[in-house]
């Protein structure tokens, strides 16, 4: 007997097939299948191109065995930064398709993914002074001088560590 | 447009922030406005206030914070103060551990921030091996933490000394917050140690409520009897210092107490569950009195309106039945006591009372473990649960007998000069007052006065000159003494003896093969006391520290950074007084 499948539509129209356990880490497709029954038909995913969609696919793919989140979101416990290695080569992207990854993880509720997302940026700001944080985001610095001086005479507590 | 961190929505930025450091938070904060909203949200800083601190000083209200709605604190502030507090302690312990001179005046400055000191300080007494000066960190964070936790209790007695209401548990807990190894640092951890057994007990018995007093009293002796809260194992010694602290003995899993602790923890159990119980003041074992309502008997009858019945008297410590009254007044008969004395002795202690008790309990194993030379109770250091025992005591001395509180005011000084000179404010602020009017009242401040100046200025210089050639050893060399035979660690040395004559006649210095002009060498012994020895005596031991007493090392820390694992000596700390050691 053949593995069950479904088939993703992106939003630039390629459809791509997935192994239904796969495609499953999605809560978001995993309780649109509870709610639809199978379907034969493509999903479309309107919000998510095919290059991103297949970058989701691939961590999902690796993903498949990991024991399902337990919810455990305990607001006293420092979360740690830690990722593992085969999750940090596969965030070895560029910008645009980081937060790509990170929308589309949001949108289709893939819990583990948004975090690694998440840390990886968390750890591209850490350490760094606020010009160097606007130059690897491109930011444009939008405060006046008078505000950018009051702002930074609030957080002279951080230069203390 | 490309795809930026700007382009994330708020939610998202805070699933980041979470990962963040709060100050790569406040370093994004400054990058543009856009950013303003999502790296003040509260949420955020009450996450990074409850990961990165444990413990809070009661004027932060923490519990009432976190029961209130989010946006009712201001997360951030309180984050930067806590954050402040944390720098500072570091701050100041880098400078205790970095010169020998203004100790006093930097504890006080650590103990003076209470608890929010406190994540700072066990950071550091945990401090990794690979740290250059790992030994002192460990060392003079836990003293100042232990001096925290001391100011407390003393504080706590003090109350009890003014009259205040305090409860026999807390003002017994408050021994343990002397002693390092119990493991508390505040009186309501042992409190809700406490309270543990009571849960654990209507656990077992749903309807202890509905029970006779007497059968109340009977089912709570029994389930601590059995689950061993109480009494002494067999074949242990009776009078083992660690007997006589309510929360060495809570954590202990056999909780050997000594009769004093085991009524404490019974009355604390057994007035949560309703009874009305108190300790009684019987000669030589502590009793508990279980005094029915009123109007009503022990068992339940009904007596005429506003008769107080007849208590009955509990001994938890050995029995799960009431002791017969006529048991009791058989041995006080025994024992000679009037019938004035008699009714004192059956009737309710206060808790200042119990506290005395405690306290003599304690110099009393004390003074039977040192008749044992080399028996070291390992879960309580000596040291401290003497100036527990003496604080204690002369805090809630009777202030009809003065004669007692100048008896310990010699050995409490002694202390204070030896081990904890960092307490000078606290025995200005709750032992002077004691004295008032007493001929020692001008003394104490002197010798308080002498303490400070001395602590305030930088040690004397001793560099090894030509002139100090002689002097064979150095700092942080390790040695077995020739004659006594025990390891010790040189702390410091002199070209000749520079003891005192009297010292030096009762200790036979000239008798010594090269007699009193030779090096002497102040000396820390695996004993961990003091000690000044010749020369001649000291024979060096190459050994790892792997080898010597865990005790001798960390002791070792007030005076050494480290280990030297290659040339196998201590490194020193104190080189603002030995600069070529």
């Amino acid at each position: 007997m053949s593995v069950p499948t479904l088939t993703f539509q992106s939003n630039d129209g390629v459809e791509i097939t997935v192994a239904r356990d796969v495609a499953e880490r999605s809560v978001l497709i995993k309780n649109m299948l509870g709610d639809l029954g199978d379907t034969d038909e493509a999903i479309p995913i309107p919000n998510v191109n095919e290059a991103v969609l297949r970058k989701v696919i691939e961590w999902c793919e690796h993903h498949k065995g990991d024991p399902p989140n337990t919810g455990d979101d305990d607001d006293s416990r420092r979360k740690t930064t830690d990722i593992d290695e085969w999750d940090q080569k596969f965030m070895q992207v560029d910008q645009e398709m980081l937060f790509e990854i990170i929308l589309a993880a949001n949108y289709l509720d893939i819990k583990g993914l948004l975090d690694v997302g998440c840390k990886t940026v968390a750890n591209m700001i850490k350490g760094k002074s606020p010009e160097e944080i606007r130059k690897t985001f491109n930011i444009q610095n939008d405060f006046t001088p008078e505000e950018e001086d009051q702002i930074r005479r609030e957080n002279e507590w951080a230069e203390d560590r | 447009m490309v795809l930026s961190l700007d382009c994330l929505p708020e939610e998202l930025l805070q699933q980041i922030l979470y990962y963040c450091q709060p100050h790569s938070t406040a370093a994004l904060e400054q990058t543009a406005r856009r950013f303003r909203g999502v790296t003040n949200e509260p949420t955020v800083w009450r996450y990074y206030c409850l990961t990165r601190f444990k413990f809070w000083a009661p004027g932060h209200e923490i519990s009432r914070r976190l029961v209130g709605p989010i946006s009712g604190s201001s997360w951030k502030q309180l984050y930067i103060v806590k954050h402040s507090s944390y720098r500072a302690t570091t701050r100041l312990l880098d400078s205790i551990l970095s010169s020998q001179a203004g100790r006093i005046e930097k504890f006080q400055a650590i103990i003076d921030l209470g608890y929010d000191a406190k994540d700072a300080l066990l950071h550091n007494i945990s401090a990794g091996s690979n740290m250059d000066d790992h030994l002192a960190r460990r060392y003079y964070a836990r003293a100042v933490l232990t001096g925290l936790h001391r100011s407390l209790a003393i504080r706590e007695w003090a109350k009890l000394r003014n009259g205040d209401n305090v409860s026999l548990s807390r003002a017994l807990g408050a021994f343990d917050l002397f002693i390092p190894e119990s493991g508390f640092g505040s009186l309501d951890e042992i409190i809700v140690e406490l309270d543990d057994i009571m849960s654990s007990i209507i656990k077992s018995h749903p309807d202890i409520h509905l029970l006779t007093c007497r059968d109340k009293a009977r089912t709570i002796a029994t389930f601590l009897r059995t689950n061993n809260f109480t009494g002494i194992e067999p074949g242990r010694g009776y009078h083992r210092l660690e007997h006589n602290f309510i929360g060495v003995s809570l954590n202990d899993p056999a909780h050997n107490s000594l009769p004093l602790i085991s009524a404490a923890i019974y009355c604390h159990v057994a007035r949560g569950l309703g009874l009305d119980a108190r300790p009684c003041g019987f000669p030589f074992h502590v009793h508990v009195i279980v005094v029915p309502p009123i109007g009503f008997d022990v068992d339940g009858h009904e007596l005429e309106a506003g008769t107080q019945g007849h208590p009955i008297y509990m001994d938890p410590f050995r029995s799960d039945k009431e002791t017969p009254i006529a048991d009791l007044q058989n041995q006080l008969n025994f024992l000679g006591a009037s019938t004035a004395e008699q009714s004192t002795f059956l009737g309710e202690s206060q808790v200042p009372e119990i506290v005395l008790r405690c306290a003599k309990n304690i110099l009393n194993s004390l003074q039977r473990g040192s008749n044992f030379l080399g028996v070291r109770s390992a879960s309580v250091d000596l040291v401290s649960a003497k100036y527990a025992a003496v604080w204690s005591s002369m805090l809630l001395s009777d202030p009809a007998r003065p004669i007692e509180l100048k008896h310990s005011l010699t050995c409490l000084m002694e202390l204070l000069a030896m081990e904890f000179p960092s307490d000078v404010n606290l025995v200005q602020r709750f032992i002077t007052p004691l004295f008032y009017g007493m001929a020692e009242y001008d003394n104490i401040l002197e010798s308080l006065h002498v303490m400070r100046a001395v602590d305030g200025i930088p040690r004397e210089v001793k560099e090894r000159s030509p002139r100090h050639g002689t002097v064979k050893y150095k700092i942080g060399q390790v040695f077995m003494h020739r004659r006594y035979a025990y390891r010790a660690i040189i702390t410091g040395w002199d070209v000749e003896c520079g003891a005192g004559e009297q010292w030096m006649r009762r200790m036979g210095v000239d008798r010594l093969q090269d007699g009193r002009h030779q090096s002497f060498y102040h000396v820390l012994v695996e004993d961990k006391s003091f000690r000044y020895v010749a020369e001649e005596n000291i024979e060096p031991f190459v050994t790892d520290i792997t080898d010597l007493p865990h005790s001798l090392v960390a002791t070792a820390g007030k005076h050494f950074k480290r280990w030297d694992v290659d040339r196998r000596v201590f490194v020193s700390n104190i080189r603002d007084e030995y600069p070529n050691d």
